[in-house]
């Protein structure tokens, strides 16, 4: 380096060090006279860390942070203002007032978000950084996260497939010493965590994180063997957070002032500071003109959050899903045909990933066995010999790491599809779903999409017994931002498949195990069905059924019957549970005057019950007769065949309930 | 704790009206007094006041303009300075009343002549949907009931209370259900479903139930069903309950109207510009002269009692207009000491008010006999029905000019059918024909009556 480029350096980080500092010590003021509306984590004495680590990155490139990620957004470009509007709860805010402190949002910048839970934005990063070698674009992602991050499987989970499959990931550990008030030598069994990276086979390093100089040295080449296909790297920053963890908290129960004021002498712009100018690399007055400049930028970004607007209370549930759901150009046929080429659900599917695949370059299928094996059900047979390792990815039995991973990618432009083979698996990821995936679009306000498909199995049968048989429908179907498909035949699975692989929103695809091989007429021409269109899978008069998946059969298998007793069954399948259309509901019960919903998902707070109130409320004059219910048994699947035959609904339970609600 | 605003009863048997608007804006400050909105009754629209103060809340799901709601919904709230809002009409507040705004006399002659149990005990008792359904289920008059609740509100337990006193077995009055399919169907139909044998279980109306009760309406496809209005179905309750509480007797008698005609095309060249006197004002004039002479034949029945206006009480006479939404009867206050123009000018308010729909009801509250005409209809005579609680209603012919016999010659003049129908429970055959002599003798002579006119 030239002196030139070093003062240049030393003043880019000096400057980048007091934005941070200034930004924040301004917003504990604010959080004092209760401007602030929520928590607020500053990042006081700990400014080295982000400042230096993103003075290597470009806009392109992609950092995910926690809690504490005021100094990782404005390290990485988010202009103070924006950060200041956000946590005044403001229009203008970086998150448009959705997100506040925790949920800093600048994808413009590459700030891909700060998270309120401790560890997804390992896995997040994991996801930039898998898209980034799918597009093969030279980008890094980085991870910001604290040493609480390190004894959660996040960090394992991620650190590992970053590494199996060398992906240009920075995990950058800012170890404080304690999470919250606990301290980091108590919880950890090795309190070393620059050495835990050969664990998982990858270049570890514990630095000294109060200097920015040899910080900022170690990120240079750790961002460059990242760009250059050398593959992630990790970096213990050994610092101290020199306020409370959050405004307002008490400080001295857990640690002393001495210590605090110990460590205050070790201030990372003070130590900057000195070192540039005894070196001679730049001059006093170079840093003061640094600190008036930011100062009135500090100032005028206060101005800017207190004279913003609030944002529109009307506009509270936007962007909780994309405001533009699909891009394809294929033609909508929600209308099933009544004959045709026959093939299986599983097919039906297959077809449709390999179409969207071929077209699609940015879809990627992750999944235990879905590479070589082709699947466990053969959803992705014969793919990974036209598609390669990188798109039919075989993971190590992580979910919930693959599917934070998934997170990232569908953030940073790649289009991921989960293929969980048993739905049951996905709970080990429900955070990650719940927290992250479905929320990202709203939290972000809509800048970001989330094109994540997560599939897997669902259903009772063939004694599978109770962790390879659950019903998990109407768990999702509680979560704005999620689309919830349960398909019943291979038409509406191919049709809502592709529609899925061309949505913007997440969705969770479950097929059940028992109707995967019942074939159907699937034309071969490209269509799709839109979500929340129901079908009406057999017009009738009499009494409306209506039901999923393998309930659909099953209630099939009765109407004839009954049709001879004289009692006409309309059948109803609403195809997706979110969104669900209750004004087909309607209008068969308008027309019919009953109702039976047969679900063979859990009754309390379950899919029957929704639609049961949704009807109850809205369509009380067409009722003759009071709504009736069917579900499974409250219980954990059983395995043996009796037993398991006594807890799913049967075709006489549901004849029995037709003709006892015929005579109500 | 906010007040809530509810839908006051107008008159005795409103059990809903329709919310017509807000007078007053969500936020605006509201004073006792002040009217806040504007509610229909069973025959005329009317400003409701205000009998608290506070700050007007329109919950989200409160009624909107034109829908019908039932007598003590909650519809909106007052709430104090800084307190907090109810975001549903359905939260629970202690109740304001509203009461009617009304420019109506306060109270007419005859009921000041009311012993007092009449003139305060007749309105219905407060109580709550669920509360009336008990009620009706254990056989247990409401107005029987001491309330217990705020404001003297009947309770549940009160009804439970004095339905284990009655000897009555719940079972024996069952409860009659219907599902709310078959009730919107049967309103759609005009069915009372409380009429017909259900078939569902436990004897639930089902919609099958209530189409079978009307076959013929089923199996004749094309016919259209009219949804009953509330105006038509108080019409339709009003015209049962004249039949069905009194002893009607229709008199008619043709008289002789040339002296009438003459008059009349008198008053039309003295009319200079304003309205003229019609057949119907002139004999509504000249029936208060002849009500004077038989006070009985101007009787209103107020329970058990029947109530007769003394010489100072004004008489208050009722006209039957024809409207788009059937039948209504706006009454012409004090006719016997308003002068004959003066009275052509309010019947021709009255009747533009009743064709508009802006009758208040105070307008057609108050009066002591009723004078119906079909004249322009070509009808001659006819069977009018009493307007209750009136004794006496009067049925006006055509007019028409025919031979008729005088002095043994046969000479063109102007006849007229009066058709009389009283209730024979009050006045006799004998003292109602000489009250329709009086009138004919007042018609045929109309000057005279009129310029001997006591007021
Ligand atoms: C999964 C999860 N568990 C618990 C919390 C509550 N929590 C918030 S911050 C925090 C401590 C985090 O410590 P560390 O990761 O070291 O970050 P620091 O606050 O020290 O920067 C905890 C436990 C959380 N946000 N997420
Ligand atoms: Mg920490």
């Amino acid at each position: 380096m030239t002196n030139h480029d070093i003062a240049k350096t030393c003043l880019g980080l000096y400057r980048k060090m007091q934005v941070i500092r200034q930004t924040e010590e301004e917003l504990a003021r604010c959080h004092q006279r209760g401007l602030i509306h929520g928590a607020c984590h500053t990042y006081v004495g700990e400014e080295a860390i982000a400042s230096s680590v993103c003075s290597h990155l470009r806009t392109e490139d992609v950092v995910f942070s926690t809690h504490r990620g005021h100094g990782h957004a404005l390290a990485k470009g988010l202009p103070p203002k924006e950060l200041m509007a956000e946590l005044f709860g403001r229009q203008t805010g970086c998150s448009r007032g959705r997100g506040g402190s925790m949920h800093l949002f600048s994808p413009e910048v590459g700030m891909m978000g700060t998270s309120g839970i401790v560890g997804p934005c390992i896995l997040q990063a994991c996801g930039g950084g898998y898209s980034f070698k799918l597009m093969k674009t030279d980008n890094v992602a980085v991870a910001f996260f604290g040493d609480g991050a390190v004894n959660n499987g996040a960090f394992h989970e991620g650190l590992n497939m970053a590494s199996i499959w060398k992906l240009p990931v920075l995990f950058v550990c800012e170890n404080n010493q304690f999470a919250t008030e606990v301290p980091f030598a108590y919880s950890a069994g090795n309190p070393s965590v620059g050495s835990r990276g050969v664990a998982y086979g990858m270049p570890g390093l514990t630095v000294d994180g109060n200097d920015a100089l040899e910080l900022h040295r170690v990120a240079g080449e750790a961002v460059a063997r990242a760009r250059a296909g050398g593959g992630p790297t990790l970096i213990e920053c050994v610092t101290y957070r020199t306020r409370a963890h959050a405004e307002g908290m008490g400080d001295f129960t857990y640690r002393t002032r001495e210590d605090v004021e110990e460590w205050k002498k070790r201030c990372p712009i003070q130590r900057l500071r000195t070192t540039a100018i005894e070196q001679g690399i730049v001059t006093a007055a170079e840093l003061d003109s640094v600190d008036g400049e930011i100062k009135g930028l500090v100032e005028e970004a206060r101005k800017f959050a207190e004279s913003s607007p609030w944002p529109e209370a009307v506009s509270a549930t936007q962007f909780a899903y994309s405001e533009d759901p699909v891009s394809s150009k294929v033609p909508i046929q929600n209308l099933r045909p009544a004959a045709g080429r026959e093939i299986t659900m599983t097919q039906a599917t297959h077809e449709a990933l390999s179409e969207e695949m071929g077209k699609n370059p940015g879809i990627f299928v992750m999944g235990e066995g879905i590479g070589q094996r082709g699947g466990n059900f053969k959803t992705t047979a014969g793919l990974f010999d036209i598609y390669g390792p990188t798109r039919l990815c075989d993971t190590p039995i992580c979910e919930r790491g693959f599917v934070g991973l998934a997170c990232g990618a569908g953030m940073t432009g790649t289009r991921p599809v989960i293929d969980f083979m048993f739905a049951d698996f996905v709970l080990d990821s429900v955070g990650e779903i719940v927290n992250q995936i479905a929320k990202i679009q709203y939290m972000s306000s809509g800048r970001l999409k989330m094109p994540v498909l997560l599939r897997g199995c669902i259903g009772i049968g063939h004694s599978a017994a109770t962790h390879h048989s659950g019903n998990y429908y109407a768990m999702y179907a509680q979560i704005p931002g999620l689309t919830v498909v349960v398909p019943s035949s291979p038409y509406d699975a191919k049709g809502l498949f592709k529609r899925a692989l061309n949505s913007n929103d997440p969705v969770i695809f479950l097929e059940h195990r028992e109707i995967l091989s019942v074939k159907g007429p699937v034309p071969e021409t490209e269509y799709e069905i839109e979500f929340g269109k129901a079908a009406i899978v057999r017009p009738g008069q009499d009494v409306t059924v209506v039901a999923l998946a393998r309930m659909v059969h099953l209630t099939l298998s009765v109407c004839d019957e009954l049709e001879k007793e004289g009692i006409s069954v309309e059948l109803v399948d609403p195809r997706t549970v979110l969104p669900l259309d209750i004004e087909t509901i309607l209008q068969s019960v308008k027309k019919t005057g009953r109702l039976l919903v047969v679900d063979e998902g859990f009754a309390p707070c379950g899919f029957a019950v929704d639609v049961a109130a949704q009807v109850a409320d809205r369509g009380f004059n067409d009722l003759d007769a009071p709504i009736k219910r069917i579900n499974g048994a409250f219980t954990p699947t059983p395995y043996s065949p009796p037993l398991e035959q006594a807890v799913v609904p049967q075709a006489e339970t549901i004849s029995k309930a037709i003709r006892e609600l015929m005579r109500e | 704790m906010p007040f809530s605003i509810t839908i006051p009863r107008l008159g005795w048997s409103m059990e809903e009206g329709t919310f017509v608007r807000w007078l007053k804006k969500d936020g605006d400050v509201v004073r006792p007094g002040d009217a806040v909105f504007e509610l229909e009754g069973e025959k005329a629209a009317q400003d409701i006041e205000a009998v608290d103060s506070g700050i007007l809340r329109i919950p989200h799901d409160a009624p909107k303009p034109g829908t019908v709601v039932a007598v003590g919904a909650v519809i909106g709230f007052l709430v104090g300075d800084g307190e907090a809002v109810p975001n549903s009409i359905n939260a629970n507040t202690s109740t304001s009343a509203s009461i009617p705004k009304s420019d109506a006399p306060s109270a007419s002659a005859i009921v000041q002549s009311l012993p007092s149990r009449l003139a305060e005990g007749h309105e219905a008792p407060a109580a709550a949907p669920s509360v009336r359904r008990l009620a009706r289920e254990r056989g247990v008059s409401l107005s029987a009931l001491e309330g217990s609740g705020p404001s003297g509100r009947i309770m549940a337990e009160d009804v439970r209370t004095t339905a284990k006193g009655k000897t009555m077995p719940p079972q024996a009055h069952s409860a009659q259900v219907a599902s709310p399919r078959a009730r919107r169907v049967a309103k759609e139909l005009g069915i009372d479903w409380r009429r017909l044998h259900g078939t569902g279980r436990g004897g639930r109306v089902r919609e099958r139930d209530v189409r079978a009760a009307k076959p013929q309406l089923n199996q004749l496809s094309g016919l259209t069903v009219v949804p009953v209005s509330s105006r038509r179905r108080t019409i339709a309750n009003r015209m049962i309950s004249s039949r069905e509480q009194t002893a009607s007797v229709t008199l008619m008698t043709q008289i002789d109207a040339t002296n009438l005609v003459g008059l009349r095309t008198q008053f039309k060249q003295a009319a200079n510009g304003s309205n003229i006197p019609s057949y119907s004002d002139i004999i509504m004039k000249l029936v208060s002269l002849a009500l004077r002479q038989h006070p009985l034949l101007a009787a209103r029945s107020e329970g058990d009692q029947w109530m007769i206006p003394s010489m100072s009480d004004g008489l208050h006479i009722g006209l039957a207009v024809d409207t788009e939404g059937g039948l209504v009867v706006p009454v012409v206050r004090d006719v016997g000491s308003t002068g004959l123009f003066e009275l052509a000018n309010q019947t021709v308010k009255l009747i533009e008010k009743s064709r508009a729909g802006t009758l208040v009801v105070s307008e057609m509250q108050g009066g002591v006999f009723t004078i119906s005409n079909l004249g322009s209809f070509g009808i001659d005579a006819f069977t009018p029905i009493i307007n209750l609680p009136e004794t006496a209603v009067l049925g006006l012919g055509r007019i028409r000019r025919e031979p008729v016999v005088v002095d043994d010659k046969i000479v063109a003049r102007d006849q007229l059918t009066l058709s009389l129908t009283f209730d024979h429970r009050i006045v006799d055959g004998a003292p109602a024909a000489r009250f329709l002599q009086t009138v004919s003798q007042a018609i045929e002579n109309p000057s005279a009556w009129l310029l001997r006119s006591d007021g």
